[in-house]
């Protein structure tokens, strides 16, 4: 057994630094990934091998062939920590690119300054030409191919919405997986084929080499595990040390029969869950996790314990190392998309706590030794998000508290008291809603169901109304970009300011969704993933690709929503300065404020000190609440592919800070470029006065269920959780649930410590920060980054 | 209806009272204490405070100030000269940065009552509520037992702090709205007490004994170096403390908030030169008063 800090050492980071905000360089010499880590060639290597010999092949058993070869001659290995075993890239310093979604951004990454040091003059050529194979073919390619003309100056990002590609995610079927193994899967394709054979349906073809394709890749899948029981094996041989021998033995017993059988043990079911997870990630380009740890594996650690076969201190050691292994993912983005995931590796968040779909409370002895994990190891990956209802025990809350009290920014809490009727207005049934996941920041799932989560892409609002001032025209270049909204000189009230915003919001909303419905008619017919949709449930049963069809609900589909507390600021400072003091028009506003406010600081700060959001003050808390709603209801009359409303989310990563450098100076008596608030029930930094608890009852008057899943960062002194006001805080946190605010998360640091850590990199170099939905090495982030998150409001004791 | 003149509600007080609680500051204090970390709250009349380091050098508050009291000087910023100044405050209006504003508002019991009323889901799960501090807030006895009242009336947890520096009949008419009673004990010495406070603890002392039989008492100390921290001092108050019935006795080491605010003040008189007890003297005066069967806290 090895203790935290021995782990510790084996990991190599492999999280993004933000090297652009927006097409700035944002401190792009410091290198897109820390020294040492290399661009690995083998995915697309393997997969265009694959790809050229199946020319003319259909495209689901062409991508589940390029899938198998890749199991098969993956080089893989074994560290001498591990006993949770699977890489997806030929050595642990790699990270590997999905050349068949996206060539041109690698290709402009590795000869940047940024990204120079991921390859080497051999591996350079390689790429050149595998990318020469996937010119025209990569989904990228047919993309903006397939785009008509008006749509495609909305595809480029200009500051108003980052559209993008990566990330899509989605919860395979443990819970039935375990039960059957992947050979269960594989006999019920079979059987499927057969029922087609007799009745031959329409689509006979389409489902036939649909569940073939299941075939072929989950065969590959076993076949990789019994490489790596032979890998195991062949190293025990040889391995002169009695412990570690034996633990290879076990590695090689265990990989011999899961995933094809189901697991018995605890140890089994996580390696089991790590195959099926890397293989995602080796399939198609992916994140998050979202798995609820403790009711998946609670089970079989129970089990374990009561046979005798296992001990709380190694059931410890397997957790961490599994939480090793999930560190190490990492991904490769494209230096304009660093700006919005600034120090994120792969967004790998688990789940804890909660409720079972009967509504009972699922908390077992796994739930706090994923903390205990957690709070030993203190990584930037795994995030944990805890789930709290009226019955979570206390004990869960006191150990919560003892892991955000180290700093990591987690456990993030999730209210279910306010998430779960939100998602019954979505469409979900009640007994999926109390099941629900969270798989990256605030990204909600349904644990095995095809959900096929898309982020549509960051929707900057401020960049709105901006927009509805200028009535969707921009001034330097007069070109009609947004909608043609009414002439601001003619506004009677704030009120007709918030009607031009949610015109602009429908407008682009709807851009975005058109960009959006031809992408996704694109990938089902491009893009299958046979694996995920074997893994997933329904779509052998319905002998369909997952990305044919969807689960039946609006949960599917989102925008992440930026800089909604700024809009609501801004129109608050305009009712107050132009429509309740009269100090200026608004006409004088747009132009003094269109000038970035030079010569007009007066003004500036009027704005500045009008009524703000974050301080219990109606003035401005229920513009903040109009402006959440209305804009909410103006994304949901546009509707994606499958009829579903588009909605907004919380997860914004670091895009409040990366994009907002593309919006200009906005009413708010913000600058051109400042960052926005940093999360959707954000205050803006330095702006709320009067303490938490004011902060908790303004977010208590944004409602949940007519807006989204939000995402609120507060930050407190590590001595206020301390002792004595322990319970303090935990009595805040309970009264953060009984208000129904939907999510909370805490940067517990001293505000010192972090300008220190800008003086002193090296010293500091564990540190870890909350970032948005995700924790990173404050040392990681652009010294922009780093001082957005100094500005946020210490919340200090009094 | 009543009013007062309050010069701060703090929203998630922590360390007056039990639980999260707010703070209802009222202004003017009889006491004069030399190392006061509110000297603001000293004059009972609202005062200017001007926060040098807000000054945009704009000079807003020139062209207000009626009295001619203001002028800028290129290196400093505005000066504003306290002789001439009438507290017309005409240049808090005109202030763009907040770098001059307003200590002290005379407010309704109602208004503060909005103000409190906004947190009691917090009071409710903490075990919190409302706590009336100074100044003295036995000042302004009148306006503060309508407030408590009020409180009690929406079944708000009360808790008053106070000096004890006023006459008895004052604190025990507000004591059957007080659910915990803060006491401040600076010095048990007359002579010391006098010298430091401006003030004599005869009645401070008097009145805390009455107090104790009718109200539950946490003590709170001020720590200053070398004036009342030694262990004999601090042995002394633990054994009144528990002859008295007290539960709890909170620490508040001695820090230098208050000379800024002297400086906001203008008020550029002596500076009070004074340290907190070292953290083992703090632990060592903890461990005395813990023996004694009470529970100590420490710092504010």
């Amino acid at each position: 057994m090895q203790t935290a800090k021995e782990l510790r050492g084996k990991i190599v980071s492999k999280a993004v630094r933000n090297v652009k905000r927006g097409y700035a360089d944002d401190d792009s010499k410091r290198g897109m990934y820390r020294k040492g880590i290399r661009l690995d060639l083998q995915r697309s290597r393997l997969m265009t091998e694959s790809f050229k010999e199946t020319d003319g092949q259909a495209m689901v058993l062409r991508r589940a062939k390029a899938l198998a070869n890749l199991l098969d001659k993956m080089g893989i290995f074994i560290r001498d920590h591990e006993r949770i075993v699977g890489y997806q890239t030929s050595d642990k310093n790699g990270i590997y690119h999905p050349i068949d979604q996206n060539w041109k951004s690698v290709l402009r990454l590795v000869n940047s300054k940024a990204g120079k040091s991921l390859l080497d003059k051999a591996g350079r050529k390689e790429l050149d030409e595998l990318c020469a194979y996937w010119k025209g073919k990569s989904m990228s390619d047919r993309h903006q191919e397939a785009l008509p003309d008006d749509l495609k100056k909305y595809w480029t990002y200009e500051g108003t919405f980052l559209w993008s590609q990566l990330s899509e995610l989605g919860i395979p079927d443990y819970e039935n997986l375990f039960k059957t193994g992947l050979k269960g899967r594989i006999d019920m394709a079979r059987k499927r084929i057969e029922e087609i054979d007799r009745t031959i349906p329409v689509d006979y073809v389409d489902q036939k080499e649909f569940l073939e394709a299941v075939i072929i890749s989950l065969e590959a899948v076993i076949r990789f595990a019994r490489r790596y029981a032979k890998l195991a094996e062949a190293m025990a041989k040889k391995e002169t040390k009695r412990d570690r021998k034996a633990e290879l033995r076990e590695v090689a017993r265990i990989c011999s029969i899961v995933p094809e059988l189901p697991p018995q043990t605890f140890a089994e079911a996580v390696q089991f869950f790590y195959f099926i997870h890397l293989i995602r990630y080796v399939e198609y380009s992916t994140l998050g996790v979202g798995v609820r740890i403790d009711q998946l594996f609670g089970p079989f650690y129970e089990k374990d314990l009561k046979a005798g076969r296992i001990t709380k201190e190694e059931a410890l050691d397997i957790l961490q190392l599994l939480w090793i292994k999930l560190n190490e993912l990492g991904l490769v983005y494209s230096p304009t998309v660093s700006s919005v995931y600034g120090g994120v590796a792969s967004l790998q968040a688990v789940t804890i706590g909660g409720t079972d779909e009967k509504g009972r409370d699922v908390t077992n002895d796994l739930t706090y030794l994923a903390l205990e994990a957690a709070k030993q190891l203190q990584l930037i990956e795994p995030s944990i998000v805890l789930r709290l209802h009226a019955k979570t025990p206390d004990k869960v809350y006191d150990s919560a508290v003892d892991v955000i009290k180290t700093g990591v920014g987690y456990p993030s809490l999730f209210n279910d008291e306010a998430l779960i009727p939100l998602y019954k207005r979505w469409g979900v049934p009640e007994k999926d809603a109390k099941n629900y996941a969270v798989t990256g920041c605030v990204y909600i799932e349904i644990p095995g169901k095809n959900v096929m989560r898309r982020s549509v892409g960051y929707f900057v609002l401020p960049k709105c109304l901006w927009w509805a001032l200028h009535q969707g025209v921009d001034p330097k270049t007069g070109e009609q970009r947004g909608a043609r909204t009414k002439d601001p000189a003619t506004f009677k009230s704030w009120k007709d300011l918030l009607k031009a915003y949610e015109e602009q919001v429908r407008f682009f909303t709807n851009k975005m969704e058109q960009l959006e419905r031809i992408n996704l008619e694109l990938y089902e017919k491009y893009c299958p993933r046979p694996f995920y949709s074997a893994v997933v449930e329904g779509c052998i049963e319905k002998g369909k690709d997952a990305r044919k069809w969807v689960y039946p609900s609006m949960l599917h589909h989102f925008t992440q929503v930026i800089g909604g507390t700024n809009v609501a600021d801004a129109i608050t400072a305009v009712r107050k300065v132009v429509f309740d003091d009269k100090l200026l028009t608004l006409p004088e506003l747009i132009k003094i404020m269109d000038k970035n406010w030079a010569g007009r600081e007066d003004i500036r700060q009027a704005c500045l000190n009008a009524p703000k959001f974050g301080n219990d003050d109606n003035y401005a808390d229920l513009i903040a609440r109009d402006v959440h709603s209305r804009g909410e209801a103006a994304m949901e009359t546009v509707k994606d592919r499958y009829g579903f409303s588009n909605r907004g989310d919380g997860s914004a990563v670091s895009a409040t800070y990366g994009l907002a450098i593309d919006t200009p100076a906005t009413p708010e008596g913000r600058l051109d470029g400042e960052p926005f608030a940093d999360s959707t029930l954000a205050p803006l930094p330095g702006k709320d006065r009067k303490g938490p608890t004011a902060v908790l009852n303004s977010c208590a008057k944004i409602s949940t269920v007519d807006t989204y899943n939000h995402l609120l960062n507060q930050k407190f002194l590590p001595k206020f959780l301390d002792d004595d006001l322990k319970p303090v805080f935990i009595s805040y946190l309970k009264t953060w649930k009984d208000m129904g605010v939907p999510h909370i998360q805490f940067n517990v640091v001293d505000k010192n410590k972090l300008v220190a850590a800008q003086t002193y990199p090296q010293k500091y170099a564990d540190m870890i920060v909350r970032v948005a939905g995700f924790s990173a090495y404050f040392v990681d982030l652009s010294r922009g980054l780093q001082d957005h998150i100094i500005a946020r409001t210490e919340q200090s004791l009094k | 209806m009543e009013t007062g003149v309050v010069f701060n509600i703090q929203r998630f007080s922590v360390h007056d009272g039990p639980g999260i609680r707010t703070t209802v500051f009222m202004k003017g204090c009889p006491l004069s204490c030399l190392w006061c970390s509110n000297p603001e709250s000293q004059d009972f009349a609202p005062v200017l405070l001007a926060r040098d380091i807000l000054c945009q050098g704009c000079g807003a508050c020139v062209k207000a100030c009626p009295q001619g009291a203001v002028t800028l000087t290129r290196k400093s910023g505005r000066t504003i000269d306290r002789r001439k100044c009438d507290n017309c405050f005409q240049c808090v209006a005109a202030c763009l940065y907040q770098s001059l504003t307003i200590c002290g508002q005379t407010m309704t019991v109602q208004e503060v009552m909005d103000e409190v009323v906004q947190d009691r889901m917090f009071y409710k799960n903490s075990g919190g509520g409302v706590t009336v501090s100074g100044g003295e807030a036995l000042a302004q006895s009148r306006f503060v037992l309508a407030l408590l009242k009020q409180c009690q009336k929406e079944g708000l947890h009360t808790a008053l702090d106070t000096s004890g520096y006023a006459p008895w009949e004052k604190l025990k008419s507000l004591l059957p709205f007080v659910d915990v009673l803060l006491y401040d004990l600076k010095h048990l010495d007359p002579a010391e007490h006098k010298r430091t406070t401006g003030v004599d603890n005869a009645v401070i002392l008097e009145n805390l004994e009455k107090a104790a039989k009718r109200s539950e008492v946490w003590l709170r100390l001020p720590l200053v170096a070398g004036f009342n921290d030694s262990v004999g001092h601090v042995k002394k108050i633990a054994r009144l403390g528990k002859s008295l019935g007290v539960e709890k006795v909170s620490f508040l080491p001695y820090h230098e908030g208050g000379i800024a605010k002297k400086r906001h003040l203008g008020k550029t008189g002596d500076i009070f030169i004074a340290k907190a007890p070292g953290d083992k003297q703090i632990l060592k005066l903890k461990d005395i008063v813990e023996k004694e069967g009470m529970k100590v806290t420490v710092g504010n």
